[in-house]
Parts: C-alpha cells; structure tokens; sequence
C-alpha cells in the first residue's frame, strides 16, 4: 500500500478520531460531534504546522 | 407543610436516579482481558455492541493498514536500543493481532519503504488505543461509566 503523506494522515485521523470519540463520549450524538471536532482539528494542525513549516530552509 | 431537608426527600431522589450495573471483580478482570485479547470484545461481552464493533474496526483497520505499509512490529529483544522496549509496548497493546503477525512473519518492517514510518506509527497508535478502550472496558464495567 502506498498512500501520500496527506492520505495516511487523513485514515489516520479518521481512525484515532473514531475511537477518542466513542470512549470519552456518553451520547451517540455527543460521541459524533466529538469525533468530527478532533477528525478535523488532526487536519486543520497538520495543514497548519505544515505551512508554518514550509519557509524553513533545514 | 412540607420540609425541603426531609430524610424522606432525599432518598426518594436517590431510589429515582437510573442504579448503573457494576460487574464483580471476577467478571471485570475477564471482560478486561477479553478487550485486551480482541479489541472491543470487552464491550460486546458487557452488551455495547454498537460500541464494541466500532473499536474492533477501528483499532484493526489501523493495524491492518500498517502492515499494509510495511511498518514495524517491535519484538522484546533486549540485546537492541532500550527505548525500543516503548514501541514494543505499545505494539503488544493489540493483542492477539500481534502474535499472530509476528508469527506470520508479517511486521518485519520495510524501511525503504516510503510509508514505513506511518506504518510503524499506526501499529503503535492501535496498540495504545486499545489500551485506552481496555480502561473504558474497566469503567463501564465497575459501574463508572454509563
């Protein structure tokens, strides 16, 4: 198997995300939008540190 | 006339809150182990199927996709760096996954390979996640968690 960088990190996103999710949760529906919330904050730091990244010459 | 304080209140309030079931000690131990043996089987033992599920596919697809990209399983060789002991740690935490890889001669770990890094990080995550879903195992079980 041979993702891309940005694809191992969005399965792993999607995944880590699922199972914070469902144990720190009570309610499916709490559990859900917790889930979302993390899934979208692993790619919104990653995006973000990456730019940050960018303009370092080493 | 009616006294906000009366005993007679308070435990009318208590016999009205939902009593959370509590599994002996016994039974939280093998329920611990089950979860710790095949992710998520604890909370199916315990009726979280919903729940459950979702941990065994969660937790085996991550270790599923990191042999698919050649990552590394750490084995207890003690002739090797020390601090290779944490990843062996977090790799075991899967469980029976692990000994079945390494004893299929999977997990050796390709490190030309240009996932080999995530691969290797995925079998960690998905051990130490199912460390995490073993003490959520153990806090429903003793009655701490709905």
């Amino acid at each position: 198997m041979n993702l891309s960088h940005f694809e191992a990190l969005a399965v792993f996103a999607l995944l880590v995300s699922t199972v914070f999710g469902l144990i720190t949760k009570k309610t499916p529906r709490e559990q859900f939008r917790y889930g979302v919330f993390v899934f979208f904050s692993f790619i919104g730091v990653a995006i973000l540190v990456g730019w940050l990244m960018y303009p370092l010459p080493w | 006339m009616s006294n906000a304080n009366s005993p007679n209140e308070s435990a009318d309030s208590e016999s009205t809150t939902p009593a959370v079931p509590r599994l002996n000690p016994i039974l939280t131990i093998a329920v611990c182990v089950s979860g710790f043996v095949l992710p998520g089987l604890g909370h199916i033992l315990m009726g979280r199927w919903i729940r459950g599920v979702l941990l065994a596919l969660a937790i085996g697809l991550m270790f599923l996709f990191g042999i698919a990209m050649q990552g590394e399983l750490y084995v207890s060789d003690l002739s090797q760096t020390p601090l290779r002991l944490f990843g062996f740690f977090a790799d075991i935490g899967v469980g029976l996954m692990y000994w079945l890889a390494e004893h299929s001669k999977l997990g050796v770990g390709n490190m030309s390979a240009r996932t080999y890094d995530y691969g290797t990080t995925y079998l960690w995550v998905c051990g130490l996640l199912n460390y995490l879903a073993v003490l959520d195992a153990f806090d429903i079980a003793r009655g701490r968690k709905p």
